[in-house]
Formats: C-alpha cells, sequence, structure tokens
C-alpha cells in the first residue's frame, strides 16, 4: 500500500492537523450524538449496572491473576473439541502461523471479519506480502480497506469519513453511479462481498471472548459477515489475544450486557456466535478446521504489576473513545496506532513501546470520563499517569526538559515566598486584580500576544492554547468581612 | 506439522514470560484488597408477561412477531407471509416443526440447497432451540438443526417456535444450551444491520433485512 499513515511518534503534529480539518469534525459529531446517548439509553434497561460492572472487573481480575491456569483449560477444552492450537510470541509468529495455513490450503485469498487483534498484527500487509489476498467483509473496515487507510475508530472503523467521502469512493473504486443513500451503498458492499463469499475457502476472524470451562470461543457482531466467514468456509482461523479467556460459561451473562450496551447502545448486538470446535459429522454445516492462534505481542508483560494488568480486562467497546474529548475533537487517526483514543493512549505504549509513543499518555485533559464509562472500571486516568511518570523518570531528554532554567527558579522561589503568607497573599491578589483590567474579555483572559506576553512569559505561554480564569472581584476573606460588618 | 517445534517454543515462551510477570506483581497482589465476593444476583428488569415481552422486544429490534394457536394457524401466517415479500424460492433447514408447516402451508421448499440455490433464496424458514424474551433472541443450536446458512443467507427468514421454549433471560439460556453437543450456537437478535456510515442505520447488509417469528402458543 502506497499511503502513508500517521504514526503515534508524531502525535502532537497529526493532532493540530486533525483540529484544522473541518470534514473530519464534520464526521465525527455523530459520535456524541449517537453513541453517547444510545449507551446512556440502553444502560438503563441493564438494572444493576454498577453491580454487572464489578462482577465483570472481578472475573476479569480472577482470570488475569491466574491466567496461565486458564490458558491451558482454555486450550486443552479447544483441543477436546477439535480445535487446533498455535502459539504465537509477537505479530510475525502469528502472521507467519496464518500465512502458512492459508498456503496449506492452497488458497490465494481469505475472507476476513473484524479483528482488532489483526489489525494489531497488520496482518493484510504480510498476506499480500505472501500472494494472498485479504479481503475486509465488515463495512466498515471494506470501506477502509478500499480507501487504503487504517482503522479509526475499534467498533466503527470508517467513523471519520463521511458519506460523500464514502459514495466518491465507491463511484472511483467499484463504479456504482453516484448516490446519497446509505442503503444503496450498503446493498453495494452486500452484493460485491456475496460473490468473495461465495468462493472463498479460507476465513479469518478475532475472538471477543474464549471460555476456559468448555473451549468455546464468542464472537459479536450486527452484520452477518462473521458468520458467513465461520459458516461458509472450510477452513476457519481465529486471532485471539491471550487474554480474551474467561472462566466460566455462566459468565458470558455479564460480558453479553455490558459489551454491546457500551459498545453500541443496543441491548445485544444482531448476532452471537458460540464456536466450540468444529463439526461432529463431514456434511454438516460449517468448517472443517478451526485454527485458533493464541498471540501475546507484549500481553504477558502487562501483568507485572496489578496497575498496568488492568489494561487486559479491556474488552474493546470503544466507550471511552466515544466519551473522549481529545478523541471527540481529534478522531483515532492522530493517535497513530491500531488502538486510538484513551485506551489507546494507555495500551500503545506497552504494547509497542514507550519510546515510540512518548506523547499519548499526555493526550488527555484526565477528566475522567473515560474510566466512568468504561464497562470493566479500567483506571485510565491513573495508566496515564503512571506512564508519564515512566516518561519522565526514564528519558534523559524528559529530564533536561523539566529542569528549570535559572529565571523560571527564581520565579518560582518568588512565588513561594509571596503565597506562604497570608499578607503578601493577598496583596498580590490586589496587584493581579488591577493588571488583569488590560487584559481580561468576557470574564476570562483569552490569548495573550505582544509586549505583554513578552514582559510575563508563563502568562503568553499559559494561554496559547487555553483561557486563564480571572482573579474575582472580591476575594472571600474580604466578602467574609464585609458580611460580618 | 512443520510448525511443531517452534510452536512448543513459543508455548512455552509465552507461560514463561506470563509466570515471570505475575511473580514480579505478587508482591502488590498481596497489599491490595481481595475484591469483595460478588454477588450473582444481576437485577433484571421486571419480567413482564414472557411472550409479550419477548414480542415487545423483537418490536424494538424490528422483527415482526405473531402469536398462532396450532400449527395449522402457523402454517395460514406463513403463507401470508410467503405471498406479502412474492417469495417463490423458500429453503428450510431440517427441523421436523419446519416441515410440518410448510407441507401443510402447501409450499414448495427446498431442503440442503446448494450453494446456488442457496444464494438465490428468496426466504430461509427455520425453527429455533430457545429463545429470549427480555432481548427478543432466537437461540439456533447446530447440532439439534441444521439452520446455520438457512437463517443466514437468505434476504428474509422465518422462525416458527413453540412458545414453551421462550426463557426470560440469558443467563436461563446459558444453563440450558449445550456447547459440547453443538458446535456452534447463534444468537440471533433482528435483522442483520450495520452503522458504519455516519451512525446512520441501514438493515439487511450481509444476512437477513427482515426476520419474522411465529410463536405456537398451544401444542
Amino acid at each position: 500500500m502506497s499511503t502513508t499513515h500517521a504514526t503515534s511518534e508524531t502525535f502532537d503534529r497529526n493532532a493540530r492537523a486533525a483540529l484544522a480539518d473541518p470534514v473530519l469534525h464534520g464526521a465525527l459529531r455523530n459520535l456524541a450524538d449517537s453513541f453517547v446517548v444510545r449507551r446512556q439509553n440502553a444502560i438503563a434497561s441493564a438494572g444493576d449496572w454498577e453491580g454487572l460492572r464489578d462482577r465483570a472487573r472481578a472475573i476479569k481480575d480472577e482470570t488475569l491473576l491466574h491466567l496461565d491456569q486458564y490458558l491451558e483449560r482454555f486450550t486443552e477444552n479447544a483441543k477436546k473439541a477439535g480445535a487446533t492450537i498455535h502459539w504465537a510470541r509477537d505479530g510475525k509468529e502469528a502472521c507467519d502461523i496464518v500465512l502458512e495455513l492459508v498456503r496449506a490450503k492452497n488458497a490465494n485469498m481469505v475472507v476476513k471479519a473484524k479483528s482488532m487483534a489483526g489489525e494489531e498484527i497488520h496482518l493484510n500487509e504480510a498476506l499480500e506480502a505472501g500472494g494472498i489476498e485479504p479481503v475486509e467483509t465488515d463495512l466498515g473496515e471494506w470501506i477502509i480497506q478500499l480507501a487504503g487507510e487504517t482503522p479509526s475508530h475499534i467498533v466503527v472503523p470508517a467513523i471519520h469519513k463521511t458519506k460523500q467521502q464514502i459514495a466518491d469512493l465507491f463511484v472511483e473504486k467499484v463504479g456504482i453511479e453516484q448516490t446519497d443513500n446509505v442503503d444503496v451503498l450498503t446493498q453495494t458492499a452486500r452484493k460485491i462481498l456475496r460473490q468473495r463469499f461465495a468462493e472463498a475457502q479460507v476465513g479469518v476472524s478475532g475472538v471477543n471472548f474464549g471460555v476456559a470451562e468448555t473451549g468455546t470461543i464468542l464472537i459479536l457482531e450486527n452484520e452477518g459477515n462473521i458468520r458467513l466467514t465461520t459458516s461458509l468456509t472450510k477452513t476457519h482461523i481465529a486471532i485471539m489475544g491471550i487474554e480474551k479467556v474467561i472462566p466460566n460459561f455462566a459468565d458470558l451473562d455479564v460480558f453479553l450486557k455490558l459489551l454491546p450496551r457500551s459498545g453500541t447502545g443496543q441491548r445485544l448486538t444482531a448476532y452471537q456466535s458460540l464456536i466450540t470446535g468444529v463439526k461432529k459429522n463431514a456434511d454438516d454445516i460449517g468448517p472443517d478446521e478451526l485454527h485458533i492462534v493464541m498471540l501475546d505481542n507484549g500481553r504477558s508483560r502487562m501483568l507485572a504489576h496489578p496497575l498496568t494488568r488492568q489494561s487486559l480486562a479491556c474488552i474493546r467497546c470503544g466507550a471511552c473513545l466515544n466519551a473522549c474529548p481529545v478523541y471527540q475533537q481529534i478522531g483515532g487517526h492522530a493517535y497513530g496506532s491500531v488502538y486510538p483514543g484513551p485506551i489507546g493512549a494507555v495500551i500503545t505504549p506497552q504494547l509497542f513501546g514507550l519510546s515510540k509513543s512518548k506523547q499519548l499518555p499526555y493526550a488527555s485533559s484526565l477528566c475522567g470520563a473515560c474510566r466512568e464509562v468504561c464497562p470493566v472500571k479500567i483506571d485510565i486516568p491513573a495508566l496515564l499517569l503512571h506512564l508519564r511518570s515512566e516518561i519522565a523518570e526514564g528519558s534523559t531528554a524528559a529530564a533536561e526538559a523539566t529542569t528549570r532554567k535559572p529565571g523560571e527558579s527564581f520565579a518560582f522561589r518568588m512565588y513561594s515566598r509571596m503565597w506562604s503568607t497570608s499578607g503578601t497573599y493577598s496583596l498580590s491578589m490586589r496587584a493581579a486584580r488591577l493588571m488583569q483590567r488590560v487584559i481580561a474579555r468576557d470574564g476570562k483572559i483569552g490569548k495573550v500576544g505582544g509586549l505583554i506576553s513578552r514582559l510575563v512569559p508563563p502568562l503568553g505561554a499559559w494561554t496559547a492554547w487555553r483561557d486563564a480564569p480571572v482573579v474575582a472581584p472580591k476575594s472571600f476573606r474580604e466578602m467574609w468581612r464585609e458580611k460580618k460588618k | 506439522m512443520m510448525q511443531s517445534s517452534s510452536h512448543s517454543d513459543a508455548r512455552s515462551a509465552i507461560f514463561a514470560s506470563i509466570r515471570e510477570n505475575l511473580a514480579k506483581s505478587a508482591p502488590f497482589d498481596e497489599a491490595r484488597h481481595e475484591p469483595s465476593p460478588v454477588s450473582s444476583a444481576i437485577v433484571a428488569p421486571p419480567a413482564t408477561d414472557l411472550l409479550e415481552g419477548f414480542k415487545e422486544s423483537l418490536e424494538l429490534v424490528g422483527a415482526k412477531c405473531t402469536f398462532v394457536g396450532d400449527e395449522s394457524e402457523a402454517a395460514a401466517r406463513l403463507r401470508a407471509i410467503v405471498s406479502d415479500i412474492s417469495a417463490t424460492e423458500i429453503i428450510v433447514s431440517d427441523s421436523e416443526l419446519v416441515h410440518r408447516i410448510v407441507n401443510a402451508a402447501k409450499l414448495d421448499a427446498i431442503e440442503d440447497a446448494s450453494r446456488d440455490e442457496l444464494f438465490s433464496s428468496d426466504v430461509g424458514i427455520t425453527s429455533a432451540q430457545f429463545a429470549i424474551a427480555e432481548t427478543g433472541t432466537l437461540v439456533l443450536e447446530s447440532g439439534a438443526e441444521r439452520h446455520r446458512l438457512v437463517s443466514l443467507v437468505p434476504p428474509v427468514h422465518v422462525c416458527v417456535l413453540n412458545a414453551s421454549s421462550i426463557r426470560q433471560s440469558m443467563a436461563e439460556i446459558l444453563e440450558l444450551v449445550d456447547p459440547d453437543a453443538n458446535p456452534t450456537i447463534t444468537f440471533v437478535t433482528g435483522a442483520s444491520r450495520t452503522s458504519d456510515i455516519e451512525l446512520t442505520l441501514a438493515i439487511g447488509v450481509h444476512g437477513p433485512g427482515e426476520l419474522y417469528v411465529i410463536v405456537i402458543k398451544d401444542r
């Protein structure tokens, strides 16, 4: 593919470009309006939402704390049911396994269901390099594939594109007449992809949950392309992150209540496929072979501390993206990772290395909206702070940047002296009140430039990207004194 | 297989890494409070009448649900649906209930459709092993019924089931279904849908665009 994609190393630049893109803002406006409201309505139908979240988190904590045991149980039971288990330490190993399996079937194309793990390991590029055509079948993923782009959201991959852009893309790539009708666009995809399904021998999917007790994999969807991928083909290859295992079949209840409500604001998505091994009789419907590729790719490292381990509880619902004021403004591509948004800012550095994504932990105002909506109560702000401190401690460049210049040290000494006694503190406030008359507009201090910013550089730097609050006309102490008179 | 040695290498390396990292975490885990035992009671929305609740849930997701008194009424309803959608090519699962109703409705239907018949069919008729009232979900077990393609490929899916197979909640269903005996268990809630273009709902993207459910109340 010739298109170059934004990387996490250039987050600041990516974000600024995104902020200046009015078409992107138009596309992202739907997110807050639709998904956020739909989610709120859906969680009202769930009964004890807080109880469900606690229960889900407790199940995940228990599993992760004994991950080796649950993985052994899961893979043993899946094997008993007829699945073949593969292990991949990293993305390359996983891609090699898939490539070898596809080649063994003499297939020159595979149909693919949306899989974040597949995106993470760049499976499409590996397949193409190996001479095998990957055909994305999820509508959003197919759009992205036609455009030569990467997904910008973990649930709705083409959220950054407007209907008009998608229509133009279809006109150019598949030769339809210009249209503004979403149903026409959708039916175009159905018709074209039906032909690909009819000829496909191998299907590749992800996994939402793997049940240790039964060896079952569960995959959720709305479109039906995952059912087609896993029913029409002879060979089904499922890529599963090692953190996707849960202990018991009955645990699915909790996650089936949380994931659709958090992800798309549905009580339940249209389809769930619970696949346990392969068919029992040769003439039954469905694949002859099920291969489950167990992927580590940096996950096991996150087990080393309870704080980082919670990142592995993520069920990839995307609610934190939808709720995030930063994501809402810049979209997913600016993060330069398959995992964008708050959870992406946390797991990208952990999976792919902090040195390549130093700016991501700062891509947050720490407002806590992500933590509030997370169905498994991941403390994303705490993880962001943890990563920030790792950056500050670990890198000499960062250490140099935080060493104060002499002038700055003098300013901080004065600041601490002035504000440590009440007399000088109130004097400074009165002085500030006088001086701000020159620069305050509509009750706030906006962008400060020119002479003032040269005289008071910190004020200029602070207000370059944000407003500063003004000092109140009267202090609390002054009001208290007047009241007592 | 060629990869067997590297396979066992990868497996043992991953398990070693998991155990090593969990060991690093152990001192912090002990200091941490154990999560309080979780209550298994999940407060479900108040159970209205099971059948009415099922119907309401189905209508919420755009499916059409009809109650009938017996199989001959089910046959009449099926004939009406087939005529409404002007279906000529009908495919069916191996469910005996479905066969009886299709015969009673005097419809020509194909069981075990070929790929070509499958892809050109107008409607697929199946039963379901269970259903869930609180979400309007059909539960189809691949070992009990050859439903997988009939319920998926045609543009319209008609499901005929007995009222006795309906339960209130997902939790009850997870107790009832048997993953060991059924390589695939499929939950179906409404028609195929997508919101991938500007979050605008579009129906029938890859699976059926219409779902009809006929519930036989008394049998």
